[in-house]
């Protein structure tokens, strides 16, 4: 059963930098009934050095990984990479901070789900980490993720799996998801200390290998 | 109603236990918990940082915590310590010339308030291994029959084979459970 159809686009969304106007807190993101307009926070808000290095999705009872994007270690960075970044777009200080997805429609009939994050943290020490991330289709709230990871050593290499049992949808819901590619979007915002440091945005489609 | 009772109260309503995974470098404890999730353990590295799991098992959402156990880590284990239910201290059964250094750290880690009510499962792994010691062997050099603070027991475990790895985890569940969700 194949339910990816595309590994993964980055797209550079052309979002305006938000005005930091005040502290977000969690309290604040826990409230929003739908996906923001803008990015909560700025991308130097992350004086942590914290890099999500992978992100992977595995059903768990077929065992087969679904999706899997790895960032390279340091290491096997290609020498030529600084040259060819000056051919380059001028870099988009949002690009990174956003993933789009691509599953087939087989992606929405998943009972049982692994989806794991891996990161690694700076020279500092981190307190009271904490992830809280919030999946809408249009304006329905589908799910909430609220964890808090604590403490993270400097320089380390950190990994975090949820596993969890699809939410059952109904029907009708479904098929107007698999109608509507990328309506269904994510806010991932992390925390330190209650201290709003990234915010990071997907967005999804079921349609995959559906010819139109 | 006393602090304890309330967080009590809190647990059983979410069913959550909270177990941090312990021992020294190499002892197979991110091993245990690949296994113990079905996931792949033909490429695994030295943990530096933590590894968790959420998960549902039972009908209890288990956040099970493993982390490195080099010694330049240890130091910060007891960043991970605070509402820990329920500590497994894997051993390597067949690393003997560390198993004084696994008996010492053991025996601090006991030491600790902050885990005081914690039930400890000490998982004996790599059974499967020539020359492994045995569970009561175990017993003996890492003194355990000196326990009296907490709740424990040792189970015989390969994580290879996944060998006993779910019926050790379930005494751990079970023993957790009695304590903190059954009263009221």
């Amino acid at each position: 059963m194949s339910v990816v159809r595309e590994k993964r686009e980055t797209i550079p969304r052309p979002l305006p930098l938000v005005e930091a106007s005040k502290n977000i807190t969690p309290e604040d993101v826990l409230r929003l009934t739908k996906i923001t307009d803008t990015y909560l926070c700025d991308p130097d808000a992350n004086i942590y050095d914290i890099d999500f290095t992978r992100f992977k999705i595995r059903d768990l009872e077929s065992g087969a990984v679904l999706f899997e994007i790895a960032k390279p270690v340091p290491e096997n960075v290609d020498e030529n990479s600084e040259k060819n970044q000056e051919n380059d777009e001028p870099i988009d200080p949002n690009s990174g901070r956003f993933v789009r997805y691509q599953f087939t429609p087989q992606f929405l009939k998943l009972k049982t789900v692994g989806a794991t994050v891996e990161f690694t943290v700076g020279g500092k020490p981190v307190n009271r980490f904490r992830m809280i991330e919030r999946h809408f289709f249009r304006d329905k709230l589908l799910k909430t993720f609220d964890f808090e990871f604590g403490f993270c050593i400097p320089y380390s290499r950190n990994t975090c799996e949820h596993i969890y049992e699809f939410p059952v949808l109904p029907p009708d819901l479904v098929n107007e998801m698999i109608a509507s590619p990328f309506e269904t979007r994510s806010d991932s915002f992390y925390f330190v200390d209650d201290s709003l440091i990234m915010h990071n945005k997907a967005d999804y489609a079921y349609n995959g290998g559906m010819s139109t | 109603m006393g602090f304890l009772t309330v967080l009590k109260k809190m647990k059983q309503k979410e069913k959550e236990m909270r177990i941090l995974m312990l021992g020294l470098d190499n002892a197979g404890k991110t091993t245990i918990l690949k296994r113990f999730n079905g996931e792949p353990i033909d490429t695994i590295s030295p943990t530096l940082g933590f590894n968790i799991k959420t998960l549902e098992h039972r009908g209890f959402t288990l956040n099970l915590w493993d982390v490195g156990g080099q010694k330049s880590l240890r130091s910060y284990w007891r960043n991970y310590f605070e509402c820990t239910d329920g500590l497994i201290w894997v051993v390597d059964s067949a690393d003997k010339r560390r198993l004084e250094d696994c008996r010492a750290e053991l025996h601090v880690l006991l030491q600790e308030e902050r885990l005081a009510g914690a039930t400890l499962l000490v998982f004996a792994n790599k059974q499967d291994l020539p020359g492994a010691c045995t569970p009561e062997e175990l017993k003996e050099i890492l003194e355990l029959d000196q326990i009296r603070t907490h709740h424990w027991q040792i189970a015989k475990c390969s994580a290879v084979t996944g060998e006993n790895l779910l019926k050790g985890m379930d005494w751990l569940i079970d023993d957790i459970a009695a304590r903190i969700f059954t009263l009221d």
